[in-house]
């Protein structure tokens, strides 16, 4: 009695329609004199540098040093904010407390922190960490923060009143409770991770696909600019599968799937 | 007024066709309030979404006033069960009753008194400046009700509209409507799955069997015009009509 | 005496932290005490800079915030109204916002230079594509029954859209405005600190080269109180857009 479905199949045919339809465009658009092939090389033009490229291993070590950054800089934000999330959420009045700091430093955009990562580690790894593990930790901190506060309260005196210990709480209560939402904010944090791990590249010139494109661009290597575009979006697509399925297998088999139903 | 011919509805897709109103025939008079009754799952939604014009048949015809329904129809309001989901949250109670005569272009003076008299006469005359989400679920049925009316529709369809809310609401609300339809003397066809209800409330009623749907009987409800919750129910041709419907329903369910 | 509580549980943390900050500033070159950075911000910002390079910045940042805006809700709207466009085009719009936006910039400059034109263009491309999954996924999931009560009372057109579509699906389109702020202050930072001669990136940049730090600092810190200032004014804006939500409860299911 709803919509008329629309089958997973037939969805599968018009998203492939879609993806021929864009790479047609961008190769009818220069082909046929739209814009100067100077600025928008023909898809076929484009495709066939990415693959070049790809048979070079600059691109691969590039593409490794990106992913290091990210991945490092996501793990570090990751488990400080954790850590730093449930002391918050368990430590009394601690909440209060810290609520108009957060509130305060969480807005700051990430990019601030450009200059003084130049000037304290030049183009290297540690100032893409220092922008990644500072714009993913806020992502992870919030979710945290409220996953905890998700926890019953009933459940919660339960648990004390048994003489839980701290530990075994954290253990068995708040963690499994809090999970989903960690979970969350890392797909959230591994989005934002990625796209400063590439920012910082860019700018700081740290080693990476950041790096490369800046180079690209600056030596007029048009079609490679593109090129290098594109392997960014797919190397972003590929970032959100990972976590995705990460979340998925993490939180399939877990308790906490269902604290919806408990609260 | 509202006249149903050889109506059929079969739902198609890819990989299976369910059959779901093989050829229903009737049709609702001027002024006469009808109440549609039948197991679950018989297809009574559909029939009520292919009379308003909301879902395309697939043979057969509805016509309203003489002329063939292809979409809904300008003079037709409907009063959906899930009163949660038809009234705009983002609008207060006024808006909400307010909107259709403001596409209708009822001029504003108008449509202030339209407005004020309908949600007063389902007594919610204090309530214009509410939230919907603000009221029980009762009062959201009555809004909606009071949007219904205050559009002086030609035909009033209602599709099991008190299913959701608790009995003593489901008697006030059974007992508004009677009033209504009397005040007004709108032509009313009403959807429900429970016996009792279409009874107390139908002029007729017309007993749906399971899906693939025909009609089992088209009943003329032979109760004293005026009803009441309490004596109309301990009549004893109440308790014969609702047996007898009972009966129609236990067969159109063993049948299947 | 509550009073005092509250402001103490407020202030108490960001206080000592300030204080830490003092002592540890002590002989460090690269971090100048509070009050350096306190009297450098006072300097460098509360003067003719501030029109001459934050004005412009916030008002670049305005400008293709709007443009992506209406350019991410219209379209968003047309894609999400339309099953088959919406499977045409999903893999396609998830694949532009898959993008980091800053790698947009060299290309940018490539194609409209480095002025104002190519800073704008920057916001807007990075903008759009949270706004416009957004609402592509907030019409797609508007309430049927609602969109059958629109058909059975004619309320179609334009009423329809302004009535129902834009407001069914304001949740979603606020959560995309949200990202897409974040997003827009990061590109008028970034397009700034790469070919520029003025703006609020550019001006920082300018002096962490020139060893100026406790003006680097000051920037920072404006920085931050800018993208404090904003995230408060959004906030404010969706308290408003969405007031009947959150009070619906739906906010919470």
């Amino acid at each position: 009695m709803s919509r008329t479905p629309f089958g997973a199949r037939r969805r599968l045919l018009y998203g492939l329609a879609g993806l021929a339809g864009l790479l047609a465009l961008v190769e009818a658009v220069p082909r046929l004199g739209l814009v100067d092939e100077r600025y928008l090389p023909p898809a076929t033009t484009i495709l066939a540098t990415l693959a070049r490229e790809l048979a070079t291993a600059g691109l691969w070590i590039a593409l490794g040093e990106t992913l290091i950054g990210w991945a490092l800089g996501l793990a570090i934000a990751f488990f400080l904010a954790v850590a730093i999330g449930v002391v918050i959420g368990i430590v009394p009045g601690l909440r209060a407390a810290t609520t108009s700091t957060i509130e305060f430093l969480r807005p700051i955009p990430s990019v601030a922190l450009v200059p003084l990562a130049t000037l304290l580690y030049g183009p290297s790894l540690s100032s893409t960490l220092l922008l990644v593990v500072y714009a993913s930790f806020w992502q992870v901190l919030i979710q945290v923060l409220y996953g905890v506060a998700a926890v019953d309260s009933v459940a919660y005196d339960t648990a004390r009143s048994y003489g839980l210990g701290s530990w075994s709480r954290v253990r068995h209560l708040i963690w499994p409770t809090a999970l989903p939402y960690v979970m969350t904010g890392l797909r959230l944090a591994a989005a934002v991770a990625f796209i400063l791990a590439v920012t910082a590249e860019l700018v700081i010139g740290s080693p990476g696909l950041g790096a490369e494109i800046q180079v690209a661009q600056s030596s007029g290597a048009v079609p490679a600019v593109y090129a290098l575009i594109v392997l960014a979006g797919l190397v972003g697509i590929g970032v959100n599968v990972a976590v995705r399925f990460l979340e998925r297998r993490v939180l399939s088999w877990h308790p906490s799937v269902r604290s919806e139903a408990t609260t | 007024m509202l006249e149903i011919s050889e109506l059929r509805k079969v739902y198609e897709s890819p990989n299976r066709v369910v059959e779901a109103i093989r050829s229903l025939t009737f049709s609702v008079g001027e002024g006469e309030l009808v109440c549609v009754v039948g197991p679950s799952g018989c297809g009574k939604t559909t029939l009520l979404r292919s009379i308003a014009g909301l879902l395309p048949v697939s043979g057969g015809e509805v016509r309203l006033a003489g002329s063939p329904v292809t979409g809904p129809p300008p003079r037709m309001a409907v009063v959906f069960q899930e009163y949660g989901r038809s009234l705009f949250p983002w609008m207060t109670v006024r808006q909400n009753v307010e909107l259709p005569l403001k596409e209708k272009r009822v001029p504003p003076s108008r449509r202030a008194e339209l407005v004020a008299d309908s949600l007063e006469a389902v007594g919610l005359g204090d309530a214009a400046d509410a939230h919907p989400w603000q009221l029980s679920g009762g009062m959201q049925q009555r809004v909606a009700i009071a949007r219904a009316v205050a559009y002086e529709p030609q035909v009033l369809l209602m599709d099991e509209p008190f299913a959701a809310v608790d009995a003593q609401t489901r008697a006030d609300l059974e007992d508004l409507i009677l009033r209504l339809w009397r005040d007004l003397g709108v032509t009313t066809l009403f959807v429900t799955h429970d016996i009792d209800e279409a009874v107390y409330l139908g002029q007729r009623v017309i007993v749906l069997s399971s899906s693939p749907t025909v009609i089992m009987e088209d009943l003329k409800v032979d109760l004293p015009a005026e009803r009441d919750q309490l004596t109309t129910r301990s009549l004893p041709r109440f308790g014969e009509l609702r047996g007898h419907i009972y009966e129609q329903i236990q067969r159109a369910r063993e049948a299947r | 005496m509550r009073a005092l509580r509250r402001a103490v549980t407020w202030f108490g943390l960001p206080v000592l932290l300030v204080l830490v900050w003092w002592l540890v500033s002590g002989g460090s070159f690269y971090l100048p005490d509070p009050l350096k950075v306190v009297r450098a911000f006072w300097d460098t910002w509360v003067s003719a800079r501030a029109f001459e390079d934050v004005l412009p910045s916030l008002g670049r940042l305005l400008l293709g915030y709007v443009a992506a805006t209406l350019l991410g809700v219209g379209l968003g709207v047309l894609v999400g109204l339309s099953p088959r466009l919406r499977a045409t085009l999903e893999p396609v719009l998830e694949f532009f916002r898959a993008i980091p936006p800053p790698v947009l910039v060299p290309l940018l400059m490539l194609l409209a230079g480095i002025d104002t034109p190519m800073k704008v263009l920057v916001i807007v491309s990075g903008c759009v594509w949270p706004i416009l999954l957004n609402t592509v996924e907030g019409v797609r999931a508007l309430d049927e029954v609602l969109a059958d009560t629109c058909r059975m009372y004619g309320v179609r057109g334009g009423s329809r859209l302004r009535r129902f579509v834009l407001r069914g699906a304001s949740p979603q389109i606020m959560a995309g405005l949200r990202q897409a702020l974040s997003i827009g202050i990061i590109l008028m930072v970034i397009s700034e600190m790469f070919a520029s001669s003025s703006g609020l990136g550019f001006t920082i940049v300018l002096f962490q080269r020139q060893f100026q730090i406790a003006e680097m600092w000051s920037g920072i810190l404006l920085l931050g109180l800018i993208g404090l200032a904003l995230s408060f004014l959004f906030r404010l804006l969706e308290r408003r857009v969405l007031s009947w939500y959150y009070g619906s409860g739906a906010a919470r299911a």
